[in-house]
């Protein structure tokens, strides 16, 4: 800067020497910089913007597909189901999920909101999916893995974009976004209207089964879940001096979604006089956020940060019930709140050239609670709990060698309920040739209870899960996750490909369940996971590339014990398989995207996914899963019109083929479906 | 190969040689006349290390603020950077030998200079730069470049199709379209080459053309130290000491001969990678040394 004032006053071109030897504020440093798979302790999935785009996929939860032995599926239109490995029910919670590093796994159910998370896939610069526990660097809940999303900069664009998708299913999306990048200052915002109808009503049964079966009552009729999110995000980088940067984020998304479902109920497709305490209704919730994030740059290569988030989730539910029969209009009211802020510290320290600590401290605070009024049972009740917890970890990244890398690392958590976990992983990366890494690793996690399954509501209408007033599991206990692996990732570059593999083997113990006698969480499940990943990537040319992920898996639990001493609720509903837990893991999963230029701006992408039979955990057999498979395209058109302005236009068609694709809920069929989109960018 | 040329100064070198005093040939009476752009550390570190680098006798005088100079009697005037240059050039008609100027810079100069001058640049020749990225990625074929008029692009893109690689190079449309112009150039190439320009690359803008190339997966190759350490891939260079050394062995030539050579390249130089950033695009890259004596070798250059 000096330098840079001194340029003035000669007759030259402007090119002086001073631009040589300018000082220049670090930019790309170690925190910016996402880890190369051959040097990180886990296996590792990222899914960047290309393979976004390319996937044509409108949610979040859908681009999760594109990762090795990952669960995707869909309890309604838009409540997914995104599980690594087993134990899948409606409520995943065993993936820690983050936002920019702020966790969006929210209290009381334990579970992330997929549908109330303020962001569209549009904001999403690449998302980072570890696979396997990461409880040493990311805390309890990462027993399964994590979904870490990584927004777009704030400086990611200069100027304004609208687009417009509009579809089939009542696919209705309008998206503007705009953005500037300053001397010191960037933002962009981005305001969003998503809707759509989710599943078609369906007239003839799915699954190949009778119409009798199709309108029995064990079959849930999903069609009442459309969803409408209307949000707002906000993202600034301030950064006054090459040293200091202060990231300021905010959001806020109102979301109304269809509910309920109409089996039980009398009026519809049978006489059956039962009950149904959830008939179709609306779920609104109200969900917002606001993070703020300080870095500093440290000399030789050090970087301390410090990062605050507030993260909130209020959501509110009123319908009729049946009663035996007995419709009571008097609404059954329910609403939960949830809320969690946290504070963060982090110290970047470069011990040598071959010898990067990272240390840090954390505390956060969570409350949970809410409020059910039954009328027509007289039933009232409220419940608020609060949490907190603190944090210390280490991690270690330590290149013995040009060959070997070491990465050690610990989590220690202390919550209010006495729980006082230590999370450490090793892992040990052994560089074969600079292209050829081999990877051994044991880690050990800990999933800490969600308030529901400490406090477990005995009655249950509508969609919510209102704590109980009083903890009726007080004595549950932490999941137990160890989880070893050994990985290879091998680069080469003479064939434009790279394959990524992972053998491991898990041992879950302390499995928290419902138990049918005690109506209550407890623990006791153990189970063992084992499998087998690949993913494979070839670039054809700069143009032309594959990517093929596969995952092989299986497991054991003692789930037929416990089904044999009254626990109903672990009974295995495929005839063909008895443990409730290997029942519920797909043998064999795959997917694949394929993504090409074409001339005349033109590009194409296509996609296949493929699932091998299973029985979702805690469904009944009627929702068995046979094959899935489903083959998406994307082809696309880059325009550029008069005055500057560019843009695109898309269209994707998802399950093309038009093949029988259900998910999760036997009546979850996902038809073909095809939608446009406009974008102007200028 | 001795031209016919060089023979008087051979002869005299030679005669020097054989009276066994050539290195107190001039000791006593030629002067040196150091003249720094401003006192910046840059400059002084010139200074300090053109002192070292001298033959031991040669009398060093040292004007630290180029507004200071005004017309003195020396036997070679040396400037440092361009603004030295300049005031030399505008101030005496003495022998000028112009260190650390680039290439475009010493042009002007030359327009306005009366009587002899020369320059070490500071800049690298296409050449080592084109072989640079061709020992660090090879398959990186599609090179993009954003210049403007102060750059002379010809050079760069005849050194690259030598090379069957592609120069991906966009003229910036102003101030206000460096996003745009950037983004288009990061769609179309497989590396970006910054150049030293200052209305495109400087302290301010850096971070969003980091950004943004990162972004795009697409690795800048910079032409200082400092861009390295800011998030660049690599970049070639020479240091101020190299370029002071390179002087000192002009200077005692012209002692010598009472000839300037030709304007010339930095002789020695420095490559940085930042293995971080290669380490995030997935890169392979050899050890500095082999990097550095692929070029020697590819480029050429012979010391």
């Amino acid at each position: 800067m000096l330098f840079l004032a001194c340029k003035t006053g000669y007759a030259s071109d402007g090119v002086s020497e001073s631009d040589y030897y300018q000082e220049l504020p670090v930019v790309l440093s170690a925190s910016r910089l996402s880890q190369p798979l051959s040097d990180a302790p886990n296996a590792m999935t990222v899914i960047d913007r290309k393979m976004i785009v390319a996937s044509g996929f409108r949610t979040i939860a859908d681009l999760m597909k594109l990762v090795p032995g990952m669960y995707v599926s869909y309890y309604k239109g838009s409540q997914p189901i995104v599980a690594y490995h087993g134990t899948t029910d409606q409520f995943s919670r065993r993936m820690q999920v983050l936002i920019d590093g702020r966790s969006v796994y929210l209290p009381p159910t334990g579970s992330v909101s997929w549908a109330d998370l303020p962001i569209t896939v549009d904001d999403i610069e690449r998302i980072e999916v570890i696979r396997g526990p990461a409880a040493a660097s990311y805390g309890a809940n990462s027993t399964q893995g994590v979904i870490s999303i990584i927004t777009r900069d704030a400086g990611s664009m200069d100027g304004k974009s609208v687009s417009y998708t509009k579809g089939d299913k009542g696919i209705n999306d309008v998206e503007t976004r705009f953005g500037k990048r300053g001397d010191t200052y960037d933002y962009r915002m981005t305001l969003a209207y998503t809707a759509d109808n989710g599943y078609d009503s369906l007239t003839t049964p799915p699954n190949g089964y009778t119409m009798a079966t199709f309108k029995a009552p064990g079959l849930l009729n999903n069609s009442n879940d459309s969803n409408q999110a209307r949000m707002l995000n906000y993202r600034g980088d301030y950064h006054p001096n090459g040293i200091d940067r202060y990231d300021i984020q905010f959001g806020f998304n109102h979301d109304v979604q269809g509910v309920g479902f109409s089996d039980k109920n009398p009026s519809i497709y049978n006489s059956y006089m039962g009950t149904n305490g959830d008939p179709f209704h609306d779920l609104i919730g109200n969900s917002d956020y606001a993070q703020l994030g300080w870095t500093r740059q440290l000399d030789h290569g050090a970087e301390l940060s410090l990062r605050y988030s507030h993260t909130r989730l209020d959501q509110y539910e009123a319908f009729p019930v049946y009663l035996v029969g007995v419709y009571f209009p008097g609404p059954v009211v329910q609403s939960m709140q949830s809320s969690r802020d946290e504070i963060e510290v982090q110290h970047t320290l470069p011990l040598s050239d071959s010898n990067r600590l990272v240390y840090g401290a954390g505390y956060q605070i969570d409350r949970a609670g809410g409020q059910s009024a039954m009328p027509p049972i007289s039933q009232y009740y409220s419940s608020s709990y609060v949490y907190s917890e603190y944090r210390a970890f280490a991690h270690d990244e330590w290149r013995i060698s040009p060959k070997w890398l070491l990465n050690l690392g610990g989590m220690f958590e202390k919550d209010d309920l006495g729980q006082f976990n230590t999370s450490p992983r090793i892992a040990l990366n052994y560089h074969v040739t600079p292209e050829q890494t081999l990877r051994a690793g044991v880690s050990v996690a800990y999933r800490a209870p969600s308030t529901v399954e400490t406090s477990y509501p005995l009655l249950q209408p509508g969609a919510l899960y209102i704590p109980a007033p009083v903890m009726n599991s007080p004595g549950l206990q932490p999941e137990k996750l160890v989880s070893r692996e050994i990985g290879y990732i091998g680069e080469f570059p003479d064939w434009a490909t790279s394959i990524d593999l992972r053998l491991y083997s898990d041992q879950l113990s302390n499995g928290i369940y419902l138990s049918s006698t005690a109506k209550s969480f407890v623990n006791g499940m153990t189970g063992e996971y084992h499998g087998f990943e690949a993913t494979v990537k070839h670039e054809f040319d700069q143009d032309n590339s594959l990517t093929v992920n596969f995952a092989h898996a299986w497991a054991a639990s003692n789930g037929v014990l416990l089904a044999a001493s009254g626990q109903k609720i672990m009974a295995s509903s495929d005839p063909a398989n008895s443990d409730i837990l290997a029942a519920s893991i797909p043998s064999n999963s795959a997917s694949a995207l394929y993504m090409v230029r074409l001339p005349h701006d033109y590009s194409f992408s296509a996609s296949g996914y493929y699932q091998a039979a299973m029985q979702p955990f805690d469904r009944g057999a009627i929702d068995y899963q046979p094959i899935e498979r489903r083959i998406d395209v994307r082809i696309a058109r880059a325009l550029a019109l008069a005055g500057g302005v560019k843009g695109s236009i898309a269209l994707v068609l998802q399950n093309l083929l038009n093949q029988a694709y259900t998910e999760y809920i036997a009546s979850n069929l996902f038809n073909r479906r095809g939608y446009v989109t406009l974008t102007l960018d200028w | 190969m001795i031209s016919a040329k060089k023979i008087p100064a051979f002869f005299l070198l030679m005669l020097g040689l054989l009276c066994g005093f050539a290195k107190n040939v001039w000791a006593d009476d030629f002067r040196i006349l150091l003249v720094l752009s401003d006192n910046a550390p840059l400059y002084q570190r010139f200074a300090k290390a053109f002192e070292q680098d001298v033959p031991k006798g040669m009398r060093v005088d040292i004007v630290r603020q180029a507004q200071d100079f005004d017309s003195q009697k020396t036997d070679l005037i040396v400037s440092v950077g361009v603004r030295a240059a300049y005031r030399v050039a505008e101030k005496s008609s003495q022998p000028l030998l112009a260190a650390m100027i680039p290439g475009k810079a010493y042009a002007g100069l030359r327009e306005v200079k009366q009587g002899e001058a020369t320059a070490i640049y500071v800049d690298q020749p296409w050449r080592r730069q084109v072989e640079m990225l061709n020992a660090v990625m090879p398959k990186r074929k599609r090179i993009g470049v954003l210049y403007t008029d102060a750059q002379d692009i010809a050079g760069l893109r005849s050194e690259l199709a030598r090379r069957q690689d592609t120069l991906v190079a966009r003229h910036l449309g102003g101030r206000d379209t460096l996003s745009s112009d950037l983004e288009e150039v990061l769609t179309e190439s497989d590396v970006l080459l910054a150049l030293p320009e200052g209305e495109i690359y400087n302290a301010n803008s850096i971070r969003n053309i980091l950004l943004s190339s990162y972004r795009h997966g697409i690795p800048l190759v910079g032409f200082s130290e400092a861009y390295v350490r800011a998030g660049a891939l690599c970049a070639i260079f020479s240091t101020p000491e190299q370029l002071a050394l390179q002087t000192a062995n002009a200077a005692a030539s012209y002692a010598q001969t009472g000839k300037l050579p030709e304007a010339q390249y930095p002789q020695q130089y420095s490559i940085a990678v930042n293995r971080s950033v290669a380490g995030t695009f997935g890169m392979v890259i050899g050890s500095d040394e082999a990097i550095f004596l692929q070029i020697k070798k590819s480029s050429g250059d012979t010391r």
